[in-house]
This record gives C-alpha cells, structure tokens and sequence, in this order.
C-alpha cells in the first residue's frame, strides 16, 4: 500500500502537476529559509564538546543563547540554569510568549550533552563536523544536537519573523541525558524550576522516520509515546560457606540456579496502550503477509495470534513487560562453599506498572525468602503512557501526509532511556517526533562514526519548523 | 587445607571422654609470648593470592630463624622467578645421625581470600576474644605454620640436637589462588632439600563435641581424597537484554547446576574408611547412627544404611565422591544478554578414580552438550594411603595419652587434598595431624570469621613440639 503512495508521489513530482500542493510548496520553501545561517548554528553546537568527561553544557547553551540575543529576545526570556555544584553541566530555557495566555505553552525539549567519543577509535574528529557523502558526521549529529539545533534556529527564526504565537514556546536544551545516574538536567528543572518549564506538552527526541536502507523507500514516520522502564534487581542469596570437601545440602549456588530457572520461566501478562495499539496497526500494514496480519489482530488479545507473535523477540518486547537474566558471580573460592551468589535481573517495564510491584512479583515467582530481590539502583517513578489524542496526533499525521504523501505515522513504545520518563510523569506527556528519516542501522549513535543523512535532517528542519507552528496556533 | 575436614560430626560425643583436662592446662609453656608475637606477625601479613605475598610471611620467618642462631647455609628462601609473590621457606636442624633420614614439617603459609566487608572482625588482624582467635589463616595453616616455625626456633636456642635431621617448610600455593604449587615446585625443582622420610602436615586435628566442649578424639590424616575443579562453560551470542531471547547463557548453566546438584556418585569403602565407620561407632552418642555406622563397617553397600548416613556432610563425604558448585560468573553488562556463563564444581574424588572419568559422569548428569566441560589446574596420580606403621603411630599415641589422657588416637582418610597428595605422590608418607582440638562448627575454615580457640593453638603448639622430639630423638 505505501509503495502504491509512494509512486503516486513521485508521479506528482515528475509531472510538476501537483495541483492541490502550491499553498504547501510555499509553506515549505518557508519552513526552509536561512538553510546557511541553520548549517552554521548546527556546526557551531556540535564542535562544543559537550562530553561529560572533558566538555561543558554550559559553553553550548551559552552560544545557543547567544544566538537567541542577537535574533531579539529580551535576557528575561532567556535562562541559563546550572546546578551550583556543576557549574560545567548548564541548561538553557528560552521563552517565546503566546497570545493566548489560557493556553498552556508548547516544550521543545533536546538535550545537548553527548556519549563519549574518542578520537583515536573515529575515521574522522568527532568534535568537528564533516559533512562527506551526503552524510554530516561528528558526536551528537544525530543524538541530539539536531534537534537541539532545529529547535534553536526555529525559535531564532520564529522572532526575526515577527511570529506570534497563540500558544507560548519553551525551547529547554538540557544537560546529563546520556548521563542520568550522575546528574540529569531535566530532572534538576523539575525539581528547582517546574515553573519555568511547565507546558501542555512536550516534543523530545525518540521519534523518527525509518528508511530503507537498500532502496532508500520511506518506510514510517514514528512517533514516540511512552517508554517501557528500565530497571535492574539484584537477586542474592548468602550462606555461611565452609570447606567444599563437605557439600552441605544448602548451597548458596545451587539455590540462586533454582531462583533464575523460576525467574526464567516468568511470563508477563500481554498488554497494549495508545502506543502499541497503533503500532501493531500500521507495522501490521507495512509488515503484510501473515507476520502483518498477526499484528493488525494482536491487540484482540487470540492467544494463537499473541503465541506467534512473541516468536519474534522484537514484537514480544513491545506486548509485556520482560525480564532476563544478565549477570552471575559467587562464590569466593574454588575450594569453598559459597557465602554469596548474585544475579542480575535487568526488566523492562510496561508502561504503567510500578518496579516495586514487579520486585514482588519476582519475589513471588522464586518462592524462597532466602532469595533476597532487590533495586539494584533507585528506581524511577514511573508513569502512564501519555495520551496520543487527536489533538496530538492529527498535526503529525496532516503534516506527514504533506512532507510525505503516503508514508504512515507509526505511534510506538521505546525500551526507555529519553527524558520523557522524567517530564510524562512530572505532568508534562512528552512525545517523540522528529520526522528526519533514516535507515536505524547506519546512524551509530551513541557508537563511532555517527552519522546523519544531510536530506533527513533538513526535512527534519522543516518538518519540526512546521509542526511547532501548527501546534502553537497564531501568526 | 584445600579440602578440610576431620571426619566428624556434631552428633559425635564421646561418651567416656569425660572433662578431658589437658595435662598441660595448669602451667604455661616456655616461651608462649614470644609464639603469639609469631602467630600474630605471621597471620597479620596477607598471604591471599589477590594482594598478598607468601615471600613477605616467608621472610619474616626466616628472619626469626636467623634471630635464633640459623646459619644462612640452612635456610633457603625458594621464590619462583616469574612468581616473585610466591616464595617458600626451608629451614634445616641438621641431625646428629646422618644413616637417617630426615623428618619433615609441612606447612602451608597462603590462606584463603577473605573480603573485610563480609567479616566481623579485620580478617588481616589477630583479634582474642572470648579465648578465641579470629582471622584468616588463624587455623588454616598459619596455626601449624607458626607452630613448626616457633619450635625451629626454640631447638636452636635451647641446644637441641636431634638424631634425625628436622626439616621446616612453609610454602605457598596449598589453597589454589596462586598459579604455582610450592611443594609441587620444589619437588621439581628443590627435590633434595625436602626429601625426608615423612612428613607431619595439616589434614587432621582434635575434635570437640560442639555441644558440651568435651575432647572426643585426636585424629590422625593418613591418605586422602583427590582434589579436582571443573569448569563449565556455556557460551551464547548475546545481545540486547531489552529483546530477551529463549536460549540464555544464565538459563542453560542454573539448568545444569541443578542436574549437578541431583547426581549422587555411588558409595564405595576402603580399609582406611571402614575402620573408621568402625572406630567412630564407638564414639557416637546417636545410637542409631552408630548402629549403621557398624552395619555399614560390616555389610559396606548401596543401601537404606548407606543412604541414612549420607545425610550428614561429613559421613556422606567419607562414603562416596562428591562434587558441589563453588564459584559462578557470567555476563558483562546488565543491559546485555549474556554471552558467557561459567561455574565451578569442585570435586572430591574418592581413591581410586580418574578425573576423567568423574568428567564423564558429569557430563551425562547434566546432558546438555552445550554445557562444555574443562579440567582445572594438575590433576596427579591418584596414590596409595602412607601406611599407619607403629613407627608413625606409636609417638603420637604415646604424646597424644600425655597431653589428653583418655581420648582415643582415630586413623582418618581426608576427604581432600593437602599438600600431602604431591608429598605422597612424590614417595615421602605424609601424615596429618596437629592436637589441635577444634569444634568444626565454629572453625569455619575458609568461611567467614575463620578462628581456633586459644587453649587449643597452645596444646597443639605443645603437641606438636613433644612429637617431633620424640620422632627425632636425640637431646
């Protein structure tokens, strides 16, 4: 079906006869504009090194600021927040004001920390962009400095243009995503500044269209909504050990063994939200043959159906929550009984359960009191899902349909890891979008070479430039 | 020792062991401060295989040989070229009557790993209380290391010449932590300067009844079982923990933990054993388990007897091979699906078997080829039983009825190696013994909080002391 859409496209665009699209072609040519003026900005952001090793949030969103200054804002509409104890980890907020002040304002959340990279294992300087191949290459290119970039030049460009929006805009451009178990600049604004960054919702990272890689067909436009929870639990089990010449029947070993078999034949109870739901429908579409039909019925809940499913390791992620074992030790000599054996147990959480309500059903599962379960770090609060209302949906989908005639707009769950599990349960439903397609394997974020196709993150550019507009209402 | 253990059980009093007061209780031995300095220096330094060297404990003994009057000529510092943390000790008395052979005392100065947190007390410091020493090492084997060390030292500056020559080895590598063993190595490469006619070791002590404190019976270690690891292996591809997939490295291995922890090798005898299960009835204040204690001294096969008896870890340990798990590691991230998981089993094989053929019987046990199976470290020859001559036995017999009137001299086969196993091997009898009385209990050799009772450390340092005189002869 969507290749059907996809040659219609092209047709349109051979034919130069795309009747109902000149009111579009202008909105892009203008969603567009100031591409060197983007390309500059974007260079600038990504040769800040901003790793947690050596670089400094702060230097960026102080030249991110900068450039807010110089296109109008007053410096009471600008924020640079640090935590006084790492005054190298800054954020910064920037405020464009509604005219509508019943309306709650409209986050546009990117964080401009990055993942480590070291030169010496890069082809190129990771900390200078080159651009080669169609392809624009540096840490952060991706993951997230281009859609801290898009959303900084938006807002530098919705004030030269005199925009005024019915909706209020906050651009936030946080530190510490990549490093949330030393500091994490959206959860230290929601501690300190929830006011400053209050909005009815919020667009992040997480989203994003998908390619083909091996004939470069759109395939889906995603959108993120909801993450399943990441979280690791210690099993452990003590004993007082003794000399192995003489095996006592209570052996710490054995007992974490008949613990993980038990945790190893858990099965969590099928579920579906918003995300999933959706999903299902349009990979379903996409997917075809009887795979695809599988997933359009899955969320009927057929056992059949779901036990097919779950063959693949990929849908059966998304229908439940799951846990595996990921690590073991004990023991503390090769001629002693063991005083300790340990398992890590790293689950993944459906949305809307809490880790405590999974800790006691793995408590459960083991049966044995001697098996202590436990949070191996703090868990995080976790949420519901937000909401995909119409309200929400409806721009993204017009706006695909534009930019992308015929190309679905796919709602899925991520495993976890945005800032979105800190804002959607802080009040702020934070979804996924960035309509800058890629083929999923070649973007290496977070690993070497990282990589961003020139033509995505310009139609991304645009994509993000007009979603904001339509959402925020006004002129 | 590597393996332990005193053929013993709680259940064991003996009935005509009365209060056994030790004969030597009433006045203190010459020159006791100056062995618990000995002891305490001795033990203070940290011999584990992971930070501690043997070379330091060995040269602070040997500097208090060299206090006592040693010409260098007679002691011998043997450290391993590549292993600089693993150097023994050889001190020589040489013997007025050169047509004798020498006498040996075997000690091993390495101690187990023990980790401070999972301790009360510093394992690495000597601590007294309640008349107990508690430390790593305060029983296995620095209590006879600094027994055989402190007598080398008074002989020398009481005058004393024996008939035979007296030999002291302390050596490194006993418990396995380190990659050389020291007897093992010296037997290769030192083979003259052990050579003796036999050896007193570790591998057998006095045991107190655990309830009531009463002396039961002073054992003497004459042969042992053969001491093997084994390490499975199960390997996988892994990948990302958020998609888990039905075969799981973890999984596989507990799967086969557990068929290890069901098999049972089949029950077998020797002469050494049944004169034991013979003797030990005696002893025993559970007439039932005396009644098949005898019964199976009588009738030694597979039956209701045998498997009643299995049912306590130290009579079980005497009736058959055993195998139990010690140490566990797999995985390498806790978002990551294991690509490795390994165990060790720890066997005890009863005279007369092959590693090999022990392998065998795991293998088919677990049934799993995905399971690999690995030999660990040297597996020797198994060897026969140093013979119980009155020579050997006579002596200790003899200072046994001195020092504890009344309690029963009880011939014993370990149920793992010591050192002796190499000594044995290599043609030097090896016999084990120490008149250290001892409630396993509460020993907890190799375990936590490791201790021997103080009274008991001083009668086995004056044991110990009267029985190389008497096999030494001399003046």
């Amino acid at each position: 079906m969507q290749s059907t859409h996809l040659l219609a496209a092209s047709l349109c665009v051979l034919a130069g006869a795309c009747a109902t699209q000149p009111d579009t072609a202008a909105q892009s040519a203008a969603a567009r504009a100031g591409e060197p003026e983007f390309r500059a900005l974007y260079k600038e952001l990504l040769e800040i090194n901003t790793t947690l090793s050596v670089g400094s949030c702060t230097r960026a969103a102080e030249a991110m600021k900068a450039h807010l200054v110089t296109a109008g804002y007053p410096q009471s509409d600008l924020h640079i927040i640090a935590d006084p104890k790492r005054p190298q980890d800054g954020n910064l907020v920037a405020v464009l004001p509604g005219t509508d002040a019943s309306l709650k304002p409209i986050m546009l959340l990117a964080h401009i920390d990055v993942v480590e990279a070291n030169r010496a294992d890069w082809v190129r300087d990771p900390f200078k962009l080159t651009e080669e191949g169609g392809y624009f290459y540096a840490r952060g290119a991706a993951d997230d400095k281009a859609m801290a970039a898009i959303f900084t030049d938006s807002m530098v460009r919705f004030k030269r243009d005199g925009y005024a929006p019915r909706r209020g805009l906050k651009l936030v451009l946080t530190c510490g995503e990549e490093s949330p178990n030393t500091f994490n600049g959206v959860k230290y604004l929601i501690a300190n500044h929830r006011e400053l960054i209050d909005a009815a919702f919020a667009l992040n990272e997480g989203g994003g269209g998908r390619l083909d890689g091996k004939t470069g067909k759109y395939l889906f436009n995603g959108i993120q909504a909801g993450e399943k929870l990441y979280q690791d639990f210690t099993l452990e089990i003590t004993n007082p050990g003794g000399h192995s010449s003489r095996p006592a029947p209570d052996n710490a070993i054995y007992r974490l063994s008949a613990a993980l078999e038990k945790v190893s034949k858990m099965d969590f109870p099928i579920e579906f939200n918003d995300a999933t739901r959706g999903y299902f429908a349009a990979m379903g579409a996409i997917t075809g043959g009887a795979e695809g039909a599988d997933m359009k019925a899955a969320p009927e809940g057929d056992p059949a159906v779901i036990a097919r499913l779950r063959q693949n390791p990929g849908n059966n992620s998304i229908l439940h929550t799951t846990c595996v074992a990921t690590q073991l030790s004990g023991g503390h000599a090769p001629n002693a009984l063991p005083q300790r054996a340990a398992a890590n147990v790293n689950c993944r959480i459906f949305p809307g359960h809490a880790p405590e309500e999974i800790r006691k059903q793995i408590e459960t599962a083991i049966g044995d009191p001697g098996v202590k379960v436990s949070f191996q770090a703090e868990p995080e609060n976790p949420g519901p899902p937000p909401k995909l209302t119409p309200d929400i949906m409806k721009p993204i989908e017009q706006l695909t349909e534009s930019m992308f005639p015929g190309v679905p707009v796919v709602p899925a769950m991520a495993a976890g890891g945005t800032d979105g599990r800190f804002l959607t349960p802080a009040g702020i439903p934070t979804y996924g979008v960035s309509g800058i397609f890629t083929d999923g394997e070649t973007t290496f974020a977070h690993g070497l070479n990282e990589r961003l196709p020139i033509k995505g993150l310009m139609e991304g550019r645009e994509f993000l430039h007009r979603l904001t507009q339509a959402y925020a209402g006004g002129k | 020792m590597k393996h332990a253990i005193k053929l013993t059980a709680a259940a064991f009093a003996f009935a005509a062991a009365l209060m056994a007061p030790s004969a030597l209780a009433q006045k203190a031995q010459p020159g006791e401060a100056d062995f618990r300095a000995l002891y305490k220096e001795l033990i203070e330094i940290n011999t584990t295989a992971s930070v501690g060297s043997c070379t330091a404990a060995a040269e602070a003994m040997k500097a208090r040989l060299v206090a006592a009057g040693y010409p260098a000529s007679d002691l011998h510092m043997i450290v391993p070229p590549n292993n600089p943390r693993e150097g023994n000790l050889i001190a020589v008395l040489p013997g007025a009557d050169t047509s004798l052979k020498a006498i040996l005392l075997l000690a091993h100065i390495d101690v187990v790993e023990a980790n401070r947190a999972d301790w009360v007390r510093d394992p690495f410091k000597l601590t007294e209380e309640d008349g107990t020493f508690y430390a790593r090492g305060a029983e296995d084997d620095k209590a006879q290391a600094a027994i055989f060390t402190d007598q080398m030292v008074r002989f020398k500056r009481d005058g004393y010449k024996p008939k035979r020559t007296i030999k002291l080895a302390l050596t490194c590598g006993e418990e396995g932590g380190f990659p050389l063993n020291g007897v093992s190595y010296i037997l290769e490469h030192n083979r003259d300067l052990i050579k003796a006619a036999f050896a007193l070791n570790e591998g057998a002590a006095g045991q107190i009844d655990s309830r009531t404190g009463k002396y039961v019976y002073n054992g003497v270690q004459a042969g042992e079982k053969i001491y093997q690891d084994f390490e499975l292996e199960v390997t996988n591809p892994g990948g990302h923990s958020s998609r888990p997939v039905a075969d799981n490295a973890i999984y596989r291995l507990a799967d086969a933990l557990r068929k290890v922890e069901g098999y049972k090798f089949p029950v077998e005898h020797n002469t050494a054993t049944l004169g034991y299960f013979a003797r030990m009835a005696d002893l025993n204040a559970d007439k039932a388990q005396a009644a098949d204690m005898r019964a199976f001294a009588k009738n030694p096969v597979e039956s209701d007897v045998a498997e009643r008896l299995s049912k306590d870890t130290t009579l079980n340990a005497t009736l058959r091979t055993t195998c139990v798990a010690t140490q566990l590691s797999g995985g390498h991230a806790p978002n990551a699906l294991p690509q490795r998981a390994t165990a060790n089993i720890n066997c005890r094989i009863f005279p007369g078997h092959g590693a090999a053929e022990i392998q065998k019987q795991l293998e088919t046990a677990v049934g799993d080829p995905a399971v690999k199976f690995t030999m660990k470290g040297l597996s020797g020859p198994p060897f026969p039983p140093p013979p119980l001559t009155p020579d050997i036995l006579g002596p200790i017999e003899k200072v046994s009825q001195q020092l504890f009137p009344g309690i029963p001299v009880i011939p014993q086969m370990a149920t793992g190696a010591t050192d002796g196993s190499f000594l044995n091997a290599a043609g030097i009898p090896t016999y084990g013994v120490s008149g250290i009385f001892e409630d396993d209990e509460r020993t907890n050799a190799h375990g936590l909080n490791e201790s021997v009772p103080v009274k008991s450390l001083l009668e086995g340092r004056e044991f110990l002391y009267r029985l190389t005189r008497l096999y030494a002869g001399g003046k």
